[in-house]
């Protein structure tokens, strides 16, 4: 079983409007509810590739029940703790005509450290069902900044394989506990380790100080769908060249989960390994909005993958 | 049918040093009835349910005798629940617990549940905890498939 750990998770509501007005009444013409977060939209595609996963985290209220059943609906186990304030929820209004999308972002929730508590025991149980596990995005209020680094720790003690893709303090100290794999995100700055990710260049040096500083296997993500896979001793190059892509939001998730997928498939080589992250996050920019829900199509778009020891 | 298919696919449940005020915040917060008690490895150990918390505060016999009168029994029965309050759900908890496998079918479940006159029943892969299924789910899969059938 592959496990995903979400400590911020969200309830995306999308409003389809025409030639929207501000300070003026406006008619949604669609509403799509869906639930967000990076670990979540993991398990979607680690689902969608048909392999039982778990997801994990904090959801609170209402919204959070929204989330969790539309989860199970998607066959996704959960074992989320129940925190007492409301899981946020995302706005985003869609434009329709003018092809603009405007995004209202809620603060997340306030977690106290009886919730983180039941959060780490709830992880130690689960990790005894699980061969690898996504740490993934950012940290809700009242969390500091060393939690995956904890739950790295709790998740070798259990023999468990770590994937962390996160940002800033969050990244750093969870490389000093060693995770199996780490990828920077670099969705709020293309900076990490001081390092502006602008070329091939960059993204090798990146990469490399991922291994350096702990993990076994560093990525970082280029623009255009590139990118540079680093271990002690060797170096990749991925890409696609399958260019009309639909949608880049969640591909990096999907690459995640990919990893995920294969890493626990044993008989795969790690090219093969690399190739099919990269054929899930493919998958995923080809669907204009739900996560690819088949195997098929991650295998479809294998033969636009190039991969390259460099 | 496989219960696999029918089950719901949550794993929340508790240790067995829970504190039984806990257990009732984590009960109402995800609004279920019972919950599946585990080890550290998320194998079934127990199952408690808002029943079992109830009868364990319930005043004795001997206790409405001293209380004087019928009208304190309320009185009681929150002290007593106060007095639990901090204790591990160990004490209260059934440890002979039904379970079934992911593999088995609806009939086995319904049968299960009905004759154990439970609400909940704990699913298990390997002898862990994968899920639970309801009458309410079985109900929903025999309506579905009577559908697909007279269809």
């Amino acid at each position: 079983m592959i496990a995903t750990v979400t400590l911020n998770p969200a309830l995306d509501v999308i409003l389809e409007v025409n030639s929207l007005k501000l300070d003026h009444y406006n008619k949604v013409h669609n509403t799509h509810v869906t639930s967000g977060g990076k670990g979540i939209n993991v398990s979607k595609a680690v689902r969608g590739c048909g392999r039982e996963t778990i997801a994990i985290g904090f959801l609170g209220g209402d919204r959070g029940r929204v989330i969790e059943e539309e989860l199970r609906g998607l066959g996704i186990t959960t074992n989320f703790w129940h925190i007492e304030e409301n899981t946020r929820s995302n706005i985003i209004i869609t434009d329709k005509t003018k092809g603009q999308h405007t995004l209202l972002s809620e603060p997340g929730p306030k977690v106290t450290e009886y919730d983180l508590e039941m959060l780490q025991s709830i992880f130690y149980r689960v990790m005894s069902q699980c061969s690898i596990v996504t740490l993934s995005g950012s940290l809700p209020r009242g969390i500091s900044a060393d939690i995956y680094a904890k739950l790295v720790s709790i998740a070798k003690e259990r023999g468990v394989k770590t994937i962390l893709n996160t940002s800033g303090e969050q990244l750093i100290k969870g490389l000093e506990k060693n995770p199996f794999l780490a990828k920077p995100d670099l969705r709020e700055s293309n900076q990490v380790f001081g390092i502006k990710i602008d070329k091939e260049k960059d993204a090798i040096k990146a990469a490399k100080e991922v291994v350096q500083r702990g993990a076994e296997i560093g990525v970082v993500s280029l623009e255009q769908e590139k990118d540079i896979i680093a271990t002690r001793d060797e170096l990749w190059f991925a890409e696609t060249t399958y260019h009309k892509i639909v949608n880049l939001i969640g591909a990096g998730d999907a690459l995640v989960a990919g990893l995920a997928v294969a890493l626990t498939e044993e008989e795969k080589s790690f090219e093969e390994v690399i190739k099919f992250s990269m054929a899930c996050a493919l998958a995923s920019a080809l669907r204009e909005e739900e996560e690819f829900s088949s195997r098929e199509e991650v295998e479809r778009c294998l033969k636009w993958v190039r991969v390259n020891k460099i | 049918m496989k219960i696999k298919d029918i089950m719901i696919r949550d794993v929340t449940s508790v240790l067995t040093n829970c504190k039984l005020i806990d257990l009732i915040e984590i009960l109402s917060r995800h609004k279920i009835t019972g919950i599946p008690v585990v080890n550290h490895n998320q194998e079934v150990v127990g199952f408690i349910s808002q029943h079992d918390i109830i009868k364990a505060t319930l005043p004795n016999y001997l206790g409405i005798i001293n209380s004087g009168s019928i009208l304190c029994e309320f009185i009681q029965l929150s002290k007593n629940l106060k007095e639990y309050s901090q204790h591990p759900i160990e004490e209260f908890m059934r440890k002979n617990v039904v379970t079934i496998d992911e593999d088995d079918n609806e009939v086995l479940a319904a049968d299960l549940l009905i004759r154990n006159k439970i609400q909940r029943l704990p699913v298990l892969r390997g002898g862990k905890l994968v899920g639970v299924v309801t009458l309410t789910d079985i109900c929903r899969v025999l309506i579905e498939k009577n559908e697909n059938t007279v269809n």
